[in-house]
């Protein structure tokens, strides 16, 4: 799966969940504030992640997680088909 | 096959408790069963599952299968659940009393002690409800 492949199919699933104009979404903006998240809605970022790619994130690497950038890094560093 | 008395798995009680037990657990997927009962207080006049029931029923068996796996781990008491948020909940048919509802909990990601999880209830073969709830365990 190529980048670009991730950034548009975590993106169309981050619109779909928490009902945002995708415009929204740029590579340097942080997650937590573009989408409002809290502890309760956080999980659901990670639960997309986990179903859409394959790919666990712990909560103690969460914190290394800021910009939608950081997410798209983790995601192709963490693909099983890359590891 | 669980064989393990449902009231040692959740600190639910009759009138309220709504799974009879679990019968399989398998990675992070746990299944239940729950027969309705003529006199159970999810009821409506109709003698149909509220869909509260339903939603009632799908926690406790998220519930059971997070008690078996507390008891599998040492633990002496089910612990203690709560529901954090319901999501993206169909009930395709309410089921009427005598009907056995089989249902699948499936754990997904966990956050901070909050674990998102999906559900689905089928009679039979026959996909009666499903959905997505966040719970939140004590550990």
């Amino acid at each position: 799966m190529t980048r670009e492949e991730i950034i548009k199919g975590i993106n169309q699933e981050i619109v779909e969940e928490y009902e945002v104009d995708e415009s929204v979404i740029k590579p340097d903006a942080v997650i937590f504030d573009t989408l409002n998240l809290d502890s309760l809605s956080l999980v659901d970022l990670v639960g997309i992640v986990q179903f859409k790619f394959k790919v666990t994130i712990p909560t103690t690497e969460l914190k290394s997680i800021k910009t939608f950038n950081d997410l798209y890094d983790y995601i192709e560093t963490h693909l099983p088909e890359n590891k | 096959m669980i064989t393990e008395d449902i009231e040692r798995l959740i600190p639910q009680r009759a009138p309220i408790l709504m799974v009879d037990r679990l019968t399989q657990v398998d990675g992070a997927e746990g299944k239940t069963e729950f027969t309705i009962k003529p006199d159970n207080i999810f009821l409506d006049d109709d003698r149909r599952l509220a869909e509260a029931g339903l939603i009632e029923h799908i926690a406790q068996s998220a519930s059971a299968f997070a008690g078996y796996q507390a008891l599998e781990a040492g633990a002496t008491e089910p612990p203690i659940g709560y529901i954090g948020e319901v999501k993206k909940f169909h009930c395709y048919r309410r089921p009427q009393a005598g009907e056995v509802l089989h249902t699948t909990v499936t754990m997904g990601a966990e956050v901070g002690g909050v674990t998102l999880l999906t559900g689905a209830t089928h009679v039979g073969d026959e996909l009666v409800a499903d959905t997505r709830m966040k719970i939140s365990i004590e550990k």
